[in-house]
């Protein structure tokens, strides 16, 4: 299990240091779909630049970076790339150490149905399901893009990572913790409280019942912890600028959008031709819209914590207000867990067609856009459209291929009705 | 030029063979005002008939400018000229300047330098300014230098603080200061009368900032300059006011004329202009008691004709000093300091780097180590070490 992992580290490495080091690197980190304003590099640059000449960073417009990540590379701007280097690693290292999903199926297989023993994975196939996630992150285009454009989104991601990491163990104080940061670092993380609370209670074997006193417990504490944390964090950037400068800054920048620079999210467009006196409206409307699906994702899915927590990175990273393709290859890292799904997904083929032709696509209307001057914003927004509609379709139908499963695994494979005729099952 | 050449070497030439001191004193008076050529920049700013009395006004001071010596190829003449000409014009190629159509000022001899859409503010700044496309004829060109006077009249329409040229675009007083200071710093005059005849037309010259500036306005900020009678033969007010005042004052002065500037500020009273009329002279460094109309208004060489013969003297050290001191500035004029580019050059950026508060490392690094001990303890952690 080490060594084909060190190998995929290794290669991984190789394929960014050679990227770094070619003429690749300048175009990259130049891509919108790439740097957003909140996560681009020559900003970082730019705001440790104006605090060496006795500037606030956050003055300007420019800098939308936390006070931590001012920390993290006032002293390592020159190894900046062995920095997200080592962040990718980091991320991918607890990637590993995940070992989704095991009790649970050792709890629960006397609740199936006795002829779903295709459905069940057996622990060969799951042995390998590190490896592969692994090999996705690391080696998705997306996320060498990311990490060759030295866009924060990757230690976004390895927060992220180390959050879900401390979860599946079981840490709850450590993983409030890492919640409390990636919420410190972009807002949206907040969302991932319920998973995670969720996976935790099911984890202290406590049923989930609005009325159990141990259930309310358990949540005030791991809320107490997460809240306790985040307000220390937050206290903490204070005194590195000793200004509260970096609250609207990076917090109101992210919640009111008001940078239009077009990305592959889907704000831009909207707000650039909106009248000023609806934007208030759309915007809290397009943000209700990120937090929003985490309740009746949270109804339906409470006793699959982990699936939620994966369809919830998803929605994150496809509804947030600045995405980038880092924020994409996050959850795409997740699919090869879930690869036993594979049999119930119906559009996988055209979905996958659709992200790729999408990712082509957008540096070439990028470039009749901008350049050639023969398209205009509405190419651009029309593929970014694509782009999210290819992903919302891929969630949900990895949602869909869940459901049936288990549907299946209480029902029986084969389905009959009453009168014991083969039944379909269909999603209403 | 020439002229002045001559005359300084017919002074030179007096001083050294030490004749009688009448000579003397009436080489002194050569060098009174220091100027040895006239120029006059005259800009009608308005465009369409029924500003007819703009270039009225300033076809009116063309007229009196060249009648009292100042030649075509000295006047820079701005006009949207579609007055002689207009389809409305019952008079056709005529422009009078007063009721009955005593005075045409257009002539045969007019000679228009900028006309039409040439007249913009553009222009007009490179025009004072000297900065002209090389294929500009000399007819379009300010070729002033160190020792000309120039005269600028401006008028048109304008408010607190601009003039509004041809009916689309503006100039501002700050743009006149600073393409005088440009002016200033070029050696392009040597002294500058600046007249306006417009609406609040005192705003324009508030911001002048450079030394040996004269300025007179039709009206003060505030006050609209008015125009001064109607003709009903030919539909339109033919001039304005103050420039009616100031062209019968105009009309006594002959080269030769003593009348000095004082007398100038006097004319058009409230009684006859409604508005009041303003001056600025705190930027000249002549009392303008012994500035002559004719310094700016006219072109007069001085000539001293004399039958003695001279012998050159190529002593001019004693002359050099020989400035009457009362009239002279009691500091030397210099151009604009430059800026102290020595010292700006070797200046390096101070190289202050920013260090994190010691309070913040201290605390961050005891979180990280707090929450490292608190999950020390716990069982799964030790999985990872």
């Amino acid at each position: 299990m080490a060594a084909p992992l060190v190998l995929v580290v290794l290669v991984a490495v190789t394929l960014r240091a050679a990227l770094y080091r070619s003429s690749l690197a300048a175009f990259i980190s130049e891509r919108v779909e790439v740097a957003s304003p909140l996560s681009a590099w020559k900003r970082v640059v730019e705001g440790l630049a104006l605090l060496d000449l006795g500037v606030s960073p956050y003055s300007g417009a420019i800098f939308h970076e936390t006070p931590l990540i001012i920390y993290l590379f006032h002293f390592l701007i020159e190894y900046a790339e062995l920095v997200f280097m080592v962040s990718a690693s980091g991320n991918l290292w607890s990637f590993s150490l995940v070992q989704f999903k095991k009790q649970k199926l050792l709890i629960e297989l006397d609740k199936y149905a006795p002829d779903v023993a295709e459905l069940i994975r057996t622990p060969m196939e799951m042995h390998y399901i590190p490896l592969k996630v692994a090999l996705f992150y690391l080696l998705n285009p997306y996320t060498v893009m990311s990490c060759v454009a030295k866009s924060t989104c990757a230690i976004n991601n390895t927060v992220i990572a180390f959050f879900i990491l401390a979860t599946i163990k079981g840490s709850a104080f450590l993983s409030a913790v890492f919640l409390a940061l990636a919420t410190y670092q972009s807002l949206y993380p907040v969302t991932l409280f319920a998973p995670a609370l969720l996976y935790l209670l099911q984890r202290q074997f406590i049923p989930i019942k609005p009325k159990s006193k141990s259930f309310w417990l358990y949540t005030m504490q791991y809320a107490a912890l997460y809240l306790c944390s985040l307000v220390v964090i937050i206290c903490l950037s204070f005194f590195l600028l000793n200004s509260w400068d970096f609250i609207p800054s990076v917090y109101g920048f992210i919640l009111s959008v008001p940078d239009l620079t077009p990305n592959i999210g889907l704000f831009w467009y909207f707000f650039a031709e909106m009248f000023e006196h609806f934007s208030l409206f759309f915007v809290c409307v397009f943000q209700i819209n990120v937090f929003f699906y985490t309740i009746p994702l949270a109804v339906k899915l409470k006793e699959h914590p982990v699936f939620f927590m994966f369809v919830q990175l998803a929605i994150i990273s496809i509804f947030k207000s600045y995405p980038t393709v880092g924020d994409v290859a996050l959850y795409m890292a997740f699919l090869p867990v879930w690869s036993h799904l594979y049999r119930f997904l119906r559009n996988i083929f055209i979905l996958s067609c659709v992200l790729i032709v999408c990712s082509l696509l957008f540096p070439v209307l990028w470039h009749l856009w901008i350049y050639a001057g023969s398209a205009n914003s509405n190419f651009y927004y029309a593929i970014t459209l694509t782009f999210n509609i290819g992903q919302i379709l891929l969630i949900s139908d990895y949602f869909y291929a869940f459901l049936r499963r288990e549907y299946y695994l209480t029902h029986g494979l084969h389905l009959t009705r009453q009168d014991g005729t083969e039944a379909m099952l269909v999603l209403k | 030029m020439a002229a002045a050449l001559s005359a300084a070497a017919l002074l030179l030439g007096c001083c050294g063979a030490a004749l009688a001191s009448g000579v003397q004193d009436q080489a002194e008076q050569f060098f009174r005002s220091g100027h040895t050529n006239n120029w006059a920049v005259l800009v009608c700013t308005s465009r369409f008939w029924f500003n007819y009395r703009h270039v009225a006004n300033t076809l009116s001071v063309y007229r009196s400018v060249k009648r009292l010596g100042i030649p075509d190829s000295h006047i820079v003449l701005m006009l949207a000229d579609d007055m002689a000409c207009n389809p409305r014009n019952p008079k056709p190629a005529t422009v009078f300047s007063h009721k009955n159509m005593e005075l045409n000022v257009y002539g045969d001899d007019v000679e228009v330098d900028y006309r039409s859409y040439e007249v913009t503010v553009e222009n007009f700044l490179r025009v004072l300014t000297g900065r002209i496309p090389p294929s500009t004829p000399r007819s379009k060109r300010l070729l002033s230098d160190d020792r000309s006077n120039i005269l600028i009249y401006m008028t048109g329409h304008g408010g607190n603080g601009f003039l509004k040229f041809q009916d689309s675009e503006e100039i501002t007083n700050v743009e006149l200061a600073d393409a005088f200071e440009q002016m200033w710093q070029k050696r392009r005059y040597n002294e500058l009368l600046f007249i306006i005849d417009t609406c609040q037309g005192a705003s324009m010259y508030e911001r002048f900032y450079s030394p040996n500036i004269m300025a007179l306005a039709s009206s003060q900020v505030g006050e609209d300059s008015l125009s001064h009678q109607p003709d009903l033969g030919i539909g339109v007010h033919l001039m304005d006011r103050y420039t009616f005042y100031v062209l019968e004052f105009l009309e006594e002065i002959h080269p030769a004329s003593q009348t000095n500037m004082n007398d100038l500020f006097q004319v058009c009273p409230k009684s006859l202009c409604v508005s009041t009329p303003g001056h600025r002279t705190d930027l000249f460094q002549r009392d303008p008691q012994n500035v002559l109309i004719t310094d700016f208004f006219g072109s007069v060489r001085k000539v001293e004709i004399t039958t003695e013969t001279i012998s050159l003297d190529r002593d001019l050290a004693g002359f050099e000093n020989e400035l009457p001191k009362d009239e002279l500035a009691t500091e030397p004029l210099k151009y604009a300091d430059q800026l102290p580019v020595a010292q700006i050059i070797h200046q390096k950026p101070k190289q202050k780097d920013w260090h994190p508060p010691g309070g913040f490392i201290l605390g961050l690094w005891a979180l990280i180590i707090m929450v490292f001990f608190k999950t020390y303890g716990i069982k799964h952690m030790k999985h990872i070490f």
